[in-house]
C-alpha cells in the first residue's frame, strides 16, 4: 500500500494499545481509513469506542502501536517527534472541544500566533473573515462568548491553510443555535480552502452536512455511509 | 490512629509538591539557620570570653611606662574605683630560633597569686618562682616552632643572650588576639608570648625593685576613664604613656569587631531569607487554592466549615514551615557550632561555653512560623470566604489586557512575547515578588563578594603604594641619627629611611585619641604617607597629617589645631595645626616631619628605627646581621607580613564568601524554581494546545523562559542597587579603630553576583525544561482547565 492512489491521508492496520501497569486496553484495532483532498467526514461514536485516538494518530499527536499512516507520499508512523511537530505545523489544523485559546492574546494576536510560525499563511483579519468574527477581533478570549471563541479557534486552525482540519467535539460545549453557527464556519472553510476535513461528533445530527460518516465502536470503523445529498448546517438542529 | 481525610490530603498534597516543597523549606531554613548561627556563635563566643575574663582576673585598665618603683604601687591601688593591681615587668625580646624569619617574643612577668591577668596552662607547668632560667610560653607560638616542655631556648633579652628551659604551654585572655608590633594580623610564627618569674626580667631590663606596666582590676561599675584620669598624672613622671581602658585593649578590641560583625550578619540575613520564604508560600499557596476551587467548594458544600477548611491550607504551610524549621534548627546548630569552634581555636580560647539558648531558636521558630502563615493567609481567607456554589463553579477566565496598548502592534511584537509581558503584567504582585526575591539573591552576592576588591585595594595602598619598604626595623629604645649609618652598612641594605615614633594624646576638645605621632623625612621615599587621591604627601614643616580615621574621630579638619601631649620623653605640650588628611586603612596615623616631631617631643634628635630596601639576594645575609646588631628590637619583613595578611584573609573570607554564595544559590534557586513551577501550573494548558498546533518543544519551552529570564534580568540592577546599599552598610559598620576597609564595588563584583544567579536561576529552570516536554499534549485537548 505503499501509493497514494488520490488520497491525502491513509491508514492501514492502524492500532494503538495504551498499557496501564498490567492493564492492556485495545483503543484502536487494525483501522483501514483513506480521505480525499477536500473531502468533509465526520466521525461518530459512543465514549472509548476510538474516534478520538484515531484522530490524535492521524494529526500527529500519539504515535501508533500498529499499523502505519500516510500523509501524501510521507509515513507518519515513521516520522519522528520532531517530524511530527513539523506535520502539524505546516499541514494539519486543530479544533477542540475547549476552544485552547490562549487567553492572554486578543482574537486576532491568537491567529497571529500560528500564522507567524506558517509556510504560506493567510493574513489573521483573513481568517477572522472567514468565520464571520472581524468586529471582534481585538477581545480576549474572556470577553467572547462560548461560539465566539470556537469561530476564532476555527480562525486559527486555518490560517495556515492546511492541507488537513481535525475536529474534535467543536460544537460539544455549545448550544445548539451556537453550534449551527460553528458548523456553518467549518463548512463555508472546508469549501473555501479545500482543506479535508474530519469531525469527531457524539451528535448524529450533524452527519446530514458530511459527505461521509463513520461510526466507530470498539474501536474499529463498523458503518461507513456516503451522503449524496450534503444538507446545509443551518437545516439541521439537535 | 485513624487520619483525617482532609489531614491525609494535607500529607499527599505536600508529598505531589515536594519539589516545590523542599524549595521553600531551604528559604524558610536558610533564614532560621542564619539566626542562630549568628546570634548563636555570637552568644557563645561572648560567654566563653566572659567567663574566661572572670575566671582568669582579666585587667579592666592596662598603662605602659618607663621604669617605677614599686613603692607605687599602693598608690594606684588606692585609686577611687581600683579593686586590686598589678605592677609587671613587660618587655620584648628576640627568640634565636632556626630559620630566617625574625620572630619576637613579649616577655611578662608571672602574675603572683591573685593576681590578673592569669595564664591558663595548656602543658607542662609554670616556671619555679625562683627560678631565673625557666619560662612558659604562649601556646600558638610554642606550636609553630615546636617547643615542648623541657625544650631550651636561647633569648636575647635587652641585648643579652640567656639560655632558658621551656617549663610548659599557656594562654592568657591579654592575648586572645596577639599581634605582634608593626603587624596586620596574629601570625603565632613570628610573634609570641613568654611569661617569666619577675627577678631575671628585672635584672636583664635593670628593674629590680620596679615595674614598667601596670594592669589594674576595677570596682563593678567604677569608671575607666575617670580611674585613668587619676592614673596618669601619677604615672607620668615614670615614663607613663597613658593608661588605656580594656576598651581599648588591642585583644579585647579585635574580639569586639569580630563578634559585632557576627551580630550584624545575625540581625542583616535572617529577615532577608523569611521576606522571601513568605513570598513564596503566598504565590504558592494562591496558585494551589486557585487549583482546588472546585473542591473547595465541594467541601463546603458537603458540610466543612469555613474554619476546617482554611485550616486545611494552614496545616500544609504549617508543614512545610516545620520542615523548614527542623531544617534551620540543624543546619544552624551545626554550622554554629563549626563556626563558634572556628573562632575558639582562632582565638585560642581555653574552653567553650557552647550555648545553646532556648530563646533564640524560639524566636527563630517562631518568626519563621510568622512568616510562612503570613504568607498563606490571604490565600486561606479568601478560600474560606468562597460561598459554595461559586467555588464550585469554574473561576472566570483571567480577563487580560492589552497593557502596551498599541505599542505591541506598533512594534510588531512576536505573539510569544506578547503573551508573556500580559502574562507577566497580569499578575503585578508576584512579578514583583519574584523580581525582589531575585535582586535579594543578587544583592547578598554583591554585599559579600565587594570585599575581595576592597581588600586587594587595601593592601595595594597600604603595602604597594604606601608602604614600599621591604624591612621596616625598630631599635628597642629610640637612637641619636648616627644608629641610620650603622643600618645602612648592615649586607644588603640598598636605602634606609628613618623613622620615629612617639606616644602621643591628640585632643581637641572633648575628642581625645592616644596614638603614635611618626616622625618622617621631608620627602619619604620609603614608607610613605598618602591623600586621598593616592598621590604621596611631602611631610609638612610643622603642622601634622592625621589619617582620615583620626580625624573623623577628633572632628578635625585641615587647618584645625589640635594639642598634642607627648607621652615619652619630657612629655611637650604643643598646639599643631592640622596639616593634610591621609588615606590609612590600618589603625589611626598621625605624620609629622622627623625633625619637626623632634623638635615638638623636646627630647634631641632621635630616631626609633629605620624603613629599608633590602636586596632580595642578600636577606638572609641581612636578617642575621640586623639580629646580632645591639639596638634591634624588632624587625618586620613586609613580604611576611602580608603573606600572612593573605592567608588570613584567604580562609576567614572564603568561608564567609562560600556561605553566602549557598545562601544566595537558595534563595535565587527557590525563587526561580516556584515561579517557574507555577507559572507552568497556569500555562501548562496553553503550552500544551501550543505544542498541538505545530509549536516545537524549544518554542514552547523559549516562552517559560522567557518569562523567568525577564524577571531574572530585571531582578539584575535592583539587586545590584540594594547590595550597594548593604556593603556600604557592612563597610561603615567594620569600620573601627583598628582598621577600616576601603568601600568600592567593582563592576567585576556586580558581573560575578548576577552571573552566579542567572547559573542558579538556569539550573532551576532547566529543572523544569522536563515537565514541559511531558507536557500531556492529548489529554489537555478534552479537559476544561
Amino acid at each position: 500500500m505503499g501509493e497514494s492512489g488520490g488520497s491525502i491521508i491513509r491508514t492501514a492496520g492502524l492500532g494503538k494499545t495504551y498499557r496501564s501497569g498490567a492493564l492492556e486496553v485495545q483503543a484502536l484495532r487494525g483501522v483501514d481509513f483513506a480521505a480525499a483532498p477536500g473531502e468533509f467526514v465526520v466521525i461518530l461514536g459512543p465514549s472509548g469506542s476510538g474516534k478520538s485516538t484515531f484522530l490524535n494518530l492521524l494529526g500527529g499527536l500519539d504515535t501508533a502501536s500498529a499499523g502505519k499512516a500516510w500523509f501524501r507520499e510521507q509515513e507518519l508512523t515513521g516520522l519522528s517527534e520532531r517530524g511530527l511537530t513539523l506535520y502539524r505545523r505546516n499541514h494539519v489544523g486543530f479544533v477542540f472541544q475547549f476552544y485552547n485559546l490562549v487567553p492572554s492574546l486578543t482574537a486576532v494576536e491568537n491567529v497571529a500566533l500560528v500564522t507567524e510560525i506558517a509556510r504560506a499563511p493567510m493574513r489573521p483579519d483573513e481568517a477572522l473573515d472567514l468565520v464571520g468574527l472581524s468586529a471582534r477581533r481585538d477581545h480576549f478570549p474572556a470577553q467572547l462568548s462560548g461560539g465566539e471563541q470556537q469561530r476564532v479557534a476555527i480562525a486559527r486552525a486555518i490560517a495556515k491553510r492546511p492541507s488537513l482540519l481535525f475536529c474534535d467535539e467543536p460544537t460539544g460545549a455549545l448550544d445548539s443555535a451556537t453550534g449551527v453557527r460553528v458548523l456553518e464556519a467549518l463548512t463555508e472553510v472546508n469549501r473555501a480552502t479545500g482543506a479535508t476535513t474530519l469531525v469527531i461528533t457524539h451528535n448524529a445530527a450533524i452527519r446530514e452536512i458530511a459527505g461521509r460518516t463513520l461510526r466507530f465502536a470498539d474501536g474499529q470503523i463498523v458503518e461507513e455511509t456516503l451522503n449524496p445529498r450534503r444538507k446545509a448546517p443551518s437545516e439541521v438542529s439537535w | 490512629m485513624v487520619i483525617a481525610p482532609l489531614s491525609r490530603k494535607v500529607l499527599r498534597d505536600l508529598w505531589r509538591l515536594r519539589a516545590q516543597v523542599l524549595a521553600i523549606a531551604l528559604v524558610l531554613a536558610a533564614g532560621v539557620a542564619t539566626a542562630i548561627l549568628g546570634s548563636g556563635a555570637q552568644d557563645s563566643l561572648t560567654q566563653t570570653r566572659d567567663r574566661y575574663y572572670a575566671q582568669n582576673r582579666f585587667a579592666d585598665v592596662f598603662a605602659d611606662l618607663t621604669r617605677a618603683p614599686l613603692a607605687l604601687l599602693p598608690e594606684a591601688e588606692a585609686l577611687d574605683g581600683v579593686l586590686s593591681a598589678e605592677a609587671r615587668i613587660v618587655k620584648t625580646a628576640r627568640p634565636e630560633l632556626p630559620g630566617a624569619a625574625p620572630a619576637t617574643l613579649m616577655m611578662v612577668s608571672l602574675p603572683g597569686t591573685g593576681g590578673l591577668n592569669l595564664l591558663h596552662l595548656r602543658q607542662g607547668r609554670l616556671p619555679d618562682p625562683q627560678s631565673d632560667r625557666e619560662v612558659v610560653l604562649s601556646e600558638e607560638f610554642a606550636a609553630a616552632h615546636r617547643l615542648s616542655p623541657g625544650a631550651p631556648l636561647s633569648l636575647v633579652m635587652n641585648g643579652r643572650r640567656m639560655e632558658v628551659t621551656v617549663t610548659g604551654t599557656a594562654i592568657s585572655p591579654e592575648f586572645i588576639y596577639a599581634l605582634g608590633p608593626g603587624e596586620m594580623m596574629p601570625d603565632p610564627a613570628r610573634f609570641g608570648i613568654a611569661w617569666m618569674p619577675r627577678a631575671p626580667l628585672a635584672a636583664a631590663w635593670d628593674l629590680d625593685g620596679a615595674f614598667s606596666n601596670l594592669v589594674l582590676r576595677l570596682a563593678p561599675g567604677a569608671s575607666a576613664e575617670r580611674v585613668i584620669e587619676a592614673l596618669d598624672p601619677l604615672l607620668a613622671r615614670y615614663g607613663g604613656t597613658g593608661a588605656i581602658a580594656r576598651r581599648d585593649q588591642t585583644s579585647h578590641a579585635f574580639l569586639d569587631a569580630e563578634l559585632t560583625q557576627l551580630g550584624a550578619m545575625a540581625r542583616v540575613l535572617p529577615p532577608i531569607f523569611l521576606a522571601v520564604a513568605a513570598m513564596l508560600v503566598h504565590i504558592t499557596m494562591s496558585r494551589l487554592v486557585a487549583l482546588e476551587r472546585e473542591q473547595i467548594g465541594l467541601l463546603k458544600a458537603i458540610g466543612y466549615s469555613r474554619r476546617a477548611i482554611a485550616w486545611h491550607y494552614l496545616e500544609f504551610v504549617l508543614l512545610i514551615a516545620v520542615l523548614g524549621i527542623a531544617l534551620g534548627f540543624a543546619a544552624g546548630a551545626w554550622l554554629g557550632a563549626g563556626m563558634a569552634r572556628l573562632y575558639a581555636e582562632f582565638f585560642s580560647f581555653p574552653y567553650l561555653v557552647f550555648s545553646r539558648s532556648p530563646a533564640i531558636y524560639g524566636l527563630a521558630a517562631l518568626v519563621a512560623l510568622a512568616a510562612a502563615t503570613g504568607g498563606a493567609l490571604q490565600a486561606a481567607l479568601k478560600v474560606s470566604a468562597l460561598p459554595p456554589a461559586v467555588a464550585m463553579a469554574p473561576p472566570a477566565p483571567p480577563a487580560y489586557r492589552r497593557s502596551l496598548g498599541a505599542l505591541s502592534d506598533r512594534l510588531a511584537l512576536p505573539q510569544s512575547l506578547r503573551m508573556v509581558t500580559r502574562h507577566l503584567l497580569h499578575w503585578p504582585l508576584r512579578t514583583a515578588a519574584a523580581i525582589l526575591g531575585l535582586a535579594m539573591a543578587v544583592a547578598i552576592l554583591v554585599a559579600s563578594l565587594w570585599t575581595f576588591g576592597s581588600l586587594e585595594q587595601l593592601i595595594a595602598v597600604t603595602f604597594h603604594l604606601g608602604e614600599r619598604q621591604d624591612v621596616r626595623v625598630a631599635f628597642a629604645a629610640a637612637e641619636p641619627p648616627a644608629a641610620l649609618q650603622e643600618i645602612r652598612r648592615l649586607p644588603g641594605v640598598m636605602a634606609a629611611e628613618p623613622w620615629r615614633s612617639i606616644a602621643a594624646r591628640l585632643e581637641n576638645g572633648p575628642h581625645a585619641k592616644r596614638v603614635a605621632v611618626e616622625g618622617r623625612p621631608a620627602g619619604p621615599q620609603l614608607s610613605r604617607v598618602l591623600s586621598p587621591d593616592l598621590e604621596p604627601m611631602a611631610m609638612p614643616e610643622r603642622g601634622l597629617i592625621l589619617s582620615e580615621a583620626l580625624a573623623d574621630a577628633l572632628d578635625l579638619r585641615r587647618g584645625d589645631l589640635v594639642t598634642v601631649a607627648f607621652l615619652e620623653g619630657r612629655r611637650n605640650e604643643a598646639t599643631l595645626p592640622v596639616s593634610g588628611i591621609s588615606v590609612g586603612y590600618v589603625g589611626l596615623g598621625a605624620s609629622m616631619e622627623l625633625d619637626a616631631l623632634n623638635r615638638a617631643a623636646g627630647d634631641g634628635d632621635r630616631i626609633s628605627g629605620a624603613a629599608l630596601l633590602v636586596d632580595p639576594a642578600a636577606m638572609d645575609e641581612f636578617l642575621a646581621a640586623a639580629r646580632a646588631a645591639p639596638g634591634t628590637g624588632t624587625i618586620a619583613v613586609k613580604n611576611l607580613v602580608l603573606a600572612r595578611f593573605r592567608a588570613t584573609l584567604a580562609e576567614n573570607i572564603t568561608v564567609m564568601v562560600s556561605v553566602y554564595v549557598g545562601l544566595a544559590a537558595i534563595i535565587a534557586a527557590g525563587v526561580v524554581y516556584n515561579f517557574a513551577r507555577i507559572a507552568l501550573s497556569e500555562q501548562g494548558r496553553e503550552l500544551a494546545s501550543l505544542r498541538v498546533l505545530g509549536f516545537t518543544n524549544a518554542e514552547v519551552s523559549a516562552m517559560l523562559f522567557a518569562e523567568l529570564g525577564l524577571v531574572t534580568l530585571a531582578a539584575q540592577p535592583l539587586g545590584w542597587l540594594i547590595g550597594h546599599g548593604m556593603a556600604a552598610a557592612m563597610a561603615a559598620s567594620f569600620a573601627s579603630d583598628l582598621y577600616r576597609v576601603p568601600f568600592l564595588v567593582g563592576r567585576d563584583v556586580y558581573a560575578t553576583a548576577s552571573l552566579a544567579v542567572c547559573a542558579a536561576a538556569i539550573l532551576s529552570a532547566l529543572a523544569i525544561a522536563g515537565r514541559i516536554r511531558r507536557l500531556d499534549i492529548v489529554g489537555v485537548l478534552k479537559t476544561r482547565e
